[in-house]
């Protein structure tokens, strides 16, 4: 009780500390700038994480937790671009009788060519699928019908549009019935897709013109071959359709004893893993930083702490000659320094926000921001602050009010 | 107010007992002005600093305000010195980075009394003291005379019983020294005791009871 009875003022023991605080802000500035960085880190990690899960959640959503994907390319050709073509229409369809599969969905990407309507133009990804490929992803229209199986089977230049293209293309207009170039393919628009949208990888899926696959393999890409990829449902368990798959692509591909995969199997899990380990290696990295940034600052403050102590050892003494008790003294330098890193931690939180952009754009990750990076930064603000102007403030409070009066 | 029984205290050098205090006796009434006057080295600072609190005599029972000092911790002596008495020292020790008025509020921070509206009142002893159009300035802007003057304030601003000032004059010319002098004799009318401790003879007319204090004893005690 006694602590709180001298310190009955609180609103004018607070002006005094940030009046300390402005007249020392030449040394204030150092520590604030580290916890500031210290804590932007932080910030940047959680958004990050968070983002990240989100992403993963969304395309799991999408995918459904019992999808299968399987391009063609070994694992070791790490991109889409770079992948071979190894994986055949004939090997989707010898998938399809493997036991427990439900819904396939034959995908090939093809190149990105400028599409036209009337004089506005914009370029797009063309994919060629099956009919069931908006059942499959649990894509709505926001307008026309998906392609019919008589479109797939006679291979008719017809598209579905994503809803970015669509707001490129015709700006509100309706676009059911119309005919778009594709590159020199004129193309009629059946249907527009809803949009799906949100995070970074938003846009980019909006911004995608579907076509039956057929039509895409004899008059886009003129290959009637390989596809790019199939995605399969599978009632089963996931891990044994899996095996299943691998074996019977292994057979039709030659592939004996230990030849490698000329092609590459994700399940739904596989994906949420691997966004797991990204994350895991971003809150170590990123961690690390923002860890060494907070411990750095934190000596900073402590050090330049203990030197401004000899310089206020007069201030020191005076307050206790009118009444500061040692644990008030205590109490008032560990404020000071609280203050100061909650300050650099709400500076790094506003840093995170504006930085926040950059960073989605540099690292293709979603920031997802939250309360919970508000609580942390400041919980982690508040300790640095805490531990590092613990020692300063034993010290300060250990000076009688004899010694420092008389100098 | 203050009673003194046999007070001595020491210092140790080593294993050398340097005896500064040797003894002293001394009752002190409320309303009273002393003026303590000793040269250097006669033990003068350390009877002030023992009196208002900051330090403990090494033998001798003291009671101030009726209580006996003797054994409180540092939470109560802190908070007797906050209620009680007013310091006045001869290097003003003001805040730097706090103005006029703020410097004055110092002890209402640390203090359980009830002080209505602080800064009305901080304002007010201010312009009492001539300080008017002072209040907003900080130290480095004021002339020693001021500074000294804001200390007083300070020294009043929580209604204390006793007003201790150490060598108040010792940092400022004669002329503004007698002022200062002048006005602990206007608050000494108004009923607070007022013990100014001092090497300078000049300031012994001041007060109603002179107390010379030579190697630690009281060698004079005289009141008017």
């Amino acid at each position: 009780m006694g602590l709180y009875q001298k310190i009955s003022r609180g609103r004018e023991f607070l002006q005094e500390i940030l009046k300390i605080l402005y007249y020392y802000r030449g040394r204030v500035i150092f520590s604030f700038a580290g916890v500031a960085l210290g804590i932007l880190s932080i910030c940047v990690i959680i958004t990050t994480i968070d983002g990240a899960n989100k992403k993963a959640k969304d395309i799991f959503e999408v995918l459904g937790p019992d999808s299968i994907m399987v391009w063609g390319g070994g694992e070791r050709q790490r991109t889409a671009r770079t992948r071979g073509s190894t994986l055949t229409l004939a090997d989707a369809e010898s998938l399809d009788s493997i036991e427990g599969v439900y819904d396939s969905v034959k995908t090939y990407y093809a190149r990105r060519p400028t599409m036209k309507y009337k004089d506005r133009k914009w370029q797009s990804r063309i994919i060629g699928s099956t009919t069931n490929y908006f059942e499959s992803m649990s894509w709505d229209l926001q307008a026309g019908s998906p392609f019919s199986t008589d479109d797939y089977k006679y291979a008719r230049a017809v598209t579905v549009i994503g809803s970015k293209v669509y707001d490129e293309l015709f700006q509100g207009e309706d676009a059911i019935g119309k005919v778009i170039l594709a590159g020199r393919l004129p193309m009629t628009v059946v249907g527009v897709l809803k949009e799906r949208g949100g995070g970074t990888g938003g846009a980019q899926i909006d911004d995608r013109v579907i076509m039956p696959l057929t039509t895409v393999m004899s008059r886009v890409v003129n290959d009637k071959k390989y596809l790019s990829g199939v995605r399969l449902k599978t009632n089963r368990d996931v891990n044994e359709t899996v095996a299943d798959v691998k074996a019977v692509l292994r057979r039709n591909h030659g592939l004996q004893g230990s030849a490698e995969d000329d092609f590459t199997i994700r399940s739904s899990q596989d994906i949420m893993k691997f966004v797991t380990v990204i994350s895991g290696q971003l809150l170590l990295f990123l961690g690390m930083a923002s860890i060494v940034a907070l411990v750095v600052s934190g000596f900073v403050l402590a050090n330049l702490f203990y030197l401004t102590i000899q310089e206020r050892r007069k201030d020191i003494g005076i307050r206790r000659a009118y009444g500061a008790s040692r644990r008030g003294i205590l109490l008032s330098f560990l404020l000071e320094s609280v203050i100061i890193t909650l300050l650099g931690g709400i500076a790094g939180i506003l840093l995170s926000l504006a930085l926040g952009g950059t960073f989605e754009t540099l690292f293709d990750i979603p920031m997802l921001f939250s309360y919970k990076v508000v609580v942390f930064s400041l919980m982690f603000s508040f300790l640095t602050g805490l531990i590092a102007g613990f020692r300063p403030a034993l010290k300060a409070s250990r000076i009688e009010p004899i010694e420092a009066i008389r100098g | 107010m203050i009673t003194l029984r046999n007070i001595k205290k020491s210092y140790f050098i080593g294993e050398r007992e340097l005896p500064i205090l040797k003894g002293i006796d001394l009752e002190i009434r409320s309303g009273e002005f002393v003026v303590l006057m000793g040269v250097s080295g006669s033990g003068k600072t350390t009877l002030m600093n023992i009196v208002g609190l900051l330090d403990k005599q090494t033998e001798g029972e003291y009671r101030f305000m009726d209580v006996f000092i003797n054994g409180l911790d540092d939470e109560r002596l802190a908070s007797m010195r906050n209620l009680h008495i007013g310091f006045v020292f001869q290097q003003f020790f003001l805040l730097p980075y706090l103005n006029a008025i703020e410097n004055v509020l110092i002890p209402i921070v640390y203090s359980s009394k009830d002080i209505k509206h602080p800064r009305e009142k901080s304002k007010a002893l201010l312009s009492r003291f001539g300080l008017a159009e002072r209040v907003y300035n900080k130290p480095s802007q004021l002339s020693g005379g001021e500074q000294q003057r804001v200390a007083i304030a300070r020294a009043l601003i929580n209604e204390p019983d006793l007003i201790l000032a150490d060598e108040p004059t010792g940092a400022l010319d004669s002329k503004t020294g007698g002022e200062i002098m002048d006005l602990f004799r206007i608050l000494n009318d108004e009923g607070k005791t007022v013990i100014v401790v001092t090497h300078d003879p000049k300031l012994a007319s001041f007060g109603k009871r002179l107390i010379r204090i030579e190697d630690g004893t009281i060698s004079e005690d005289i009141t008017r």
